[in-house]
């Protein structure tokens, strides 16, 4: 007598419950799931004839039709079977929110040498125990005074958070404060996207810190990337006390003056022995607000010999030395970076900006961004020029000198522009930096892929003929062995692949070219449930049994290595749609699919034509 | 056409021998990885990957000649499917713009007049790529364990569990090893990234699906032939299901060479792997998984 585990006694009840409804239950069941299928597969039929009829327009005809139906293909568009940008070309972006940068400016004025050594000891010890950097921060600070409260540095009214609340609080308060800065770059980001011109990008939010940005056919990579990173934080600030800046450029350039060694006599008549000399040049008549100009691979050079701690003591009482953000070209050819030295008090930030617009110099004809403040702005703005003309006023983006004009007169309008810019496509992304907003943090690119739609294309070549040949190959390899029931194996792997795509289109999920390997895969181990039940029917025939109890025993004696076969593989897809990502969830996620519907065909579809080949004559199908 | 109808072969008898083989295949493997290291790609490692296509076929000698100064280290360069197509990697840290400049610079003035396009650049920084190295070993480390647990559920017998999870460490430490080995041989790149981790996954779920075709026969066998020697039911289970065995082998292995040949250069890496694992999962479910839990079963019934 067998053992009937509880999985068996199901089995056969599935079995006695299909056989009571006979075969009209599951012919329903097959009509039904390739209704559904092709219903979702329409939109992408109809669209790919669509798109084939406009490429043989001429481009006026295309244009005027695809004027005239744009809804009707939007609607198409949302609803296709989504293509991955390795197969149709374009960049995927990861993006992560500079926690460390943001949690140091949360402490606003309170932020002290302390704060900034523990910040960069919670940076380190993130980075190697790959753990959360607001944990490490408080690890770090509490191992220095375990009594110490971190909200010396933050407090806030809106949150609660005061002098007594515990760290704990305020961990609780920096955290949420990071959720709301991701939330907020991406909805900037999305701004960003969106004002760029890209057609169905997609902009998640992966961990607690992380943006996957995809933008398909995007062929300006430099472009999308200053975009995506740019915090735009616009600033305008005063100058420095300009005769006390004289004084310390001077000071700054003695420090460095080597003394020349008297007993050394090579060096006796060279008087350029000055490492800060080497780096930077002076022009005549120079701009008293300038300190100096550097090309490029120098200004790193500079900027180290200036913060030596000597020279950090000469600097004059609230100056900050900043690089203009585009080159001087001088008359030699040569290009320069010019060393502005600007007040460290922010006046007024990005934020009071309402408008940005381009314009056009009326006499060089180079594109300028003009901008425009709300009432608050304008009043503090037209309170500064009022107080400082005749002396330069600097407009800082992102630490940079965008443009640092002289003020005529008192402007009262809250009108500025930002000068100097590289070409029209620099202007136009910078109006759109500025309207989309600031960056709350910083943005770190950390993985960035590009795919040219050259190669998608030869992609989508080389996956479809994949598909062709292996399904061909399997197909008439089955025809071989098993002769009729291998065609009817085969009529079940067509049904399948149309299965897995009209799933795929009815989920939303996205086909890469790993997925059509997935796919090509799957044609091959589909047939796997046919294998097994077809050479059990061959076996239950060698025992003497007649074709139809054959058929039967067969199809339920093979069902538990096949439901064990395709559990197991089913494991493995779902572990590596948990883990991957991109493409690699592609294939996975065509696994999964490819795994049910060739349960579904092999089992169902095959056992309904069978029995339905075999109703009259029991010969009428033979298995090789 | 029928084969292997009704095959008499004395897998379990002859183990010794597969023993030997796969002891041999395992070791060296194992070897190999230790001795080279594991030969991981961008994703691992983090680094820069760019695709150009020329007009005009090219020498990969020379240009990695005339790139490995400005790039401030020899890179790594092979054809990309035709002898006008490259494929450059580099773990030159500055920004990708940069370093497209430097490439493309180095393009102009040393290979003036073969037109060039960028088909494809990547980035990975070295912390996303350690991020990603903790997931992939993470996921392989999970569907070990849960296939593991799965048997022991499904047959109720650890030994099964044991015979089923060292049939895929073998698989995959074999085909490993024959990554490591080729990685500098191949016209083709074998780097372990991303794809190769979703083809070994593949493979311990193939290489799982031939195994469980037959622990199903063996449990079968046991209820139907009570009485008969475990070791004849396993050999007897191994010829039952060899025919099936054999033809599902075939039938993936002709896939997944298609995919090889037509699949695209991006395909190629994780093709090669299904290749391997194809044949290696259907060797190591007749002779090492079945054979194995003969061999535990005995010493747990002497114990």
């Amino acid at each position: 007598m067998m053992q009937k585990s509880p999985y068996s006694q199901f089995l056969i009840l599935i079995h006695n419950y299909n056989h009571m409804q006979g075969n009209g239950f599951k012919i329903g069941v097959i009509v039904a799931f390739l209704a559904l299928t092709l219903y979702y597969l329409y939109p992408t039929i109809i669209w790919n004839l669509e798109q084939k009829q406009i490429e043989e327009m001429s481009e006026v005809d295309a244009q005027a039709y695809q004027a005239e139906n744009a809804e009707k293909l939007s609607d198409l568009r949302e609803n296709i079977l989504n293509l991955g940008l390795d197969l149709q070309g374009g960049m995927h972006v990861t993006l992560e929110v500079g926690t460390p940068q943001l949690i140091a400016e949360l402490a606003g004025q309170d932020r002290d040498d302390l704060l900034d050594e523990v910040l960069a000891e919670a940076r380190i010890s993130a980075d190697e125990n790959d753990s959360d950097f607001i944990d490490e921060l408080v690890t770090a600070f509490e191992a220095r005074d375990p009594n110490a409260r971190l909200s010396r540095y933050y407090r806030s009214d809106a949150d609660d958070i005061t002098r007594r609340s515990t760290n704990e609080e305020v961990v609780a308060y920096l955290k949420a404060q990071r959720d709301a800065a991701l939330d907020r770059a991406i909805e900037i980001i999305r701004t960003r996207v969106d004002r760029f011109g890209v057609t169905e990008p997609s902009i998640l939010k992966q961990g607690s810190n992380r943006i996957i940005v995809e933008l398909p056919g995007i062929d300006d990579e430099e472009r999308v990337r200053n975009l995506l990173r740019g915090t735009a934080r616009l600033e305008f600030r005063t100058s420095t006390d300009v005769n006390d800046f004289g004084i310390f450029r001077n000071q700054a350039v003695e420090y460095y003056n080597v003394e020349p060694d008297t007993s050394d006599t090579t060096l006796l008549l060279d008087q350029s022995v000055n490492p800060l000399l080497d780096v930077i040049g002076f022009v005549q008549n120079q701009n008293p607000y300038v300190f100096g100009y550097a090309a490029a691979e120098d200004t790193a050079e500079v900027m180290r010999l200036l913060n030596d701690p000597e020279i950090l003591r000469m600097y004059p009482r609230n100056t900050d030395l900043l690089w203009s953000a585009q080159p001087t070209v001088f008359a030699d050819g040569t290009e320069e970076f010019t060393l502005f030295g600007v007040n460290s008090d922010v006046e007024l930030t990005g934020e009071v900006i309402e408008e940005a617009s381009i314009q056009f110099d009326p006499v060089t004809n180079a594109a300028e961004v003009a901008m425009g403040m709300n009432s608050e702005g304008a009043r503090i703005w037209s309170r500064i020029t009022g107080a400082n003309i005749g002396k330069p006023v600097a407009i800082v983006l992102d630490n940079y000198v965008v443009s640092y004009p002289n003020v005529i007169g008192k402007i009262t309008g809250g009108n500025s522009s930002i000068t100097g810019l590289a070409d029209v496509a620099e202007a136009e992304d910078l109006v759109n930096i500025l309207l989309s907003g600031a960056l709350p943090a910083p943005l770190e690119i950390l993985e960035e892929r590009t795919v040219g739609a050259t190669l998608g294309a030869a992609s989508i070549r080389a996956g479809l003929n994949s598909v062709l040949f292996g399904l061909s190959i399997v197909a008439i390899f089955m025809i071989i062995y098993y002769r009729k029931g291998g065609m009817v194996a085969d009529i079940a792997l067509m049904l399948n692949i149309i299965f897995i795509l009209g799933i795929l289109a009815g989920f939303k999920a996205t086909l890469t070219l790993p997925g059509m390997a997935g796919i090509v895969l799957t044609i091959g181990m589909a047939v796997d449930a046919n294998v097994l039940i077809f050479d059990r029917i061959r076996e239950e025939q060698r025992s003497g049994k007649t074709i139809k109890a054959a058929i039967s025993a067969g199809y339920n004696n093979a069902m538990s290595a096949i439901i064990d076969a395709n559990v197991t593989t089913g494991f493995v897809a779902i572990i590596l749609l948990s883990f991957g990502v991109g493409p690699i969830k592609g294939f996975a996620v065509t696994l999964l699919a490819g795994i049910a519907c060739s349960l579904f065909s092999a089992i169902i579809i095959t056992r309904v034509v069978i029995d339905y080949l075999t109703r009259n004559n029991a010969d009428a199908v033979s298995f090789g | 056409m029928r084969w292997f109808e009704t095959p008499n072969i004395n897998f379990v008898g002859n183990r010794r021998i597969a023993y030997v083989v796969s002891g041999i295949l395992f070791l060296s493997s194992l070897g190999i990885i230790i001795t080279k290291g594991l030969q991981y790609g961008i994703d691992f490692r983090g680094g820069k990957e760019f695709v150009y296509n020329f007009e005009e076929p090219v020498n990969t000698v020379e240009i990695r000649d005339f790139l490995a100064e400005p790039l401030g280290s020899a890179p790594e360069i092979k054809l990309f499917g035709s002898d006008s197509e490259i494929l450059i990697r580099t773990d030159n840290e500055s920004s990708t713009e940069e370093v497209k400049a430097i490439i493309e610079g180095s393009f102009e003035s040393n290979l003036a007049g073969n037109q060039f396009s960028n088909q494809k650049s990547d980035t990975v920084g070295p912390r996303f790529a350690e991020d990603l190295k903790s997931a992939a070993a993470q996921s392989v480390i999970y569907a070990i364990v849960i296939i593991f647990i799965y048997i022991l559920i499904r047959f109720r017998n650890w030994t099964f569990s044991a015979g089923a999870v060292a049939a895929l460490v073998h698989d995959v430490t074999i085909t490993l090893g024959i990554f490591t080995l080729l990685s500098d041989t191949v016209p083709f790149s074998l780097l372990i990234d991303q794809n190769i981790i979703a083809a070994f996954l593949t493979i311990v779920g193939y290489s799982l699906n031939d195994t469980v075709v037959v622990f199903d026969r063996i449990r079968e066998n046991s209820v139907v032939h009570k009485g008969m020697e475990f070791f004849s039911m396993v050999n007897k289970s191994l010829n039952d299901t060899l025919s099936r065995t054999v033809i599902t082998s075939i039938t993936t292995l002709f896939v997944v060479l298609v995919l090889f040949i037509f699949g695209g250069e991006v395909l190629k890496g994780l093709s090669f792997a299904l290749i391997i694992g194809v044949v290696l999962g259907t060797y190591s479910s007749l002779f090492v998984a079945s054979p194995l839990v003969l061999e535990l079963d005995k010493r747990a019934k002497k114990s």
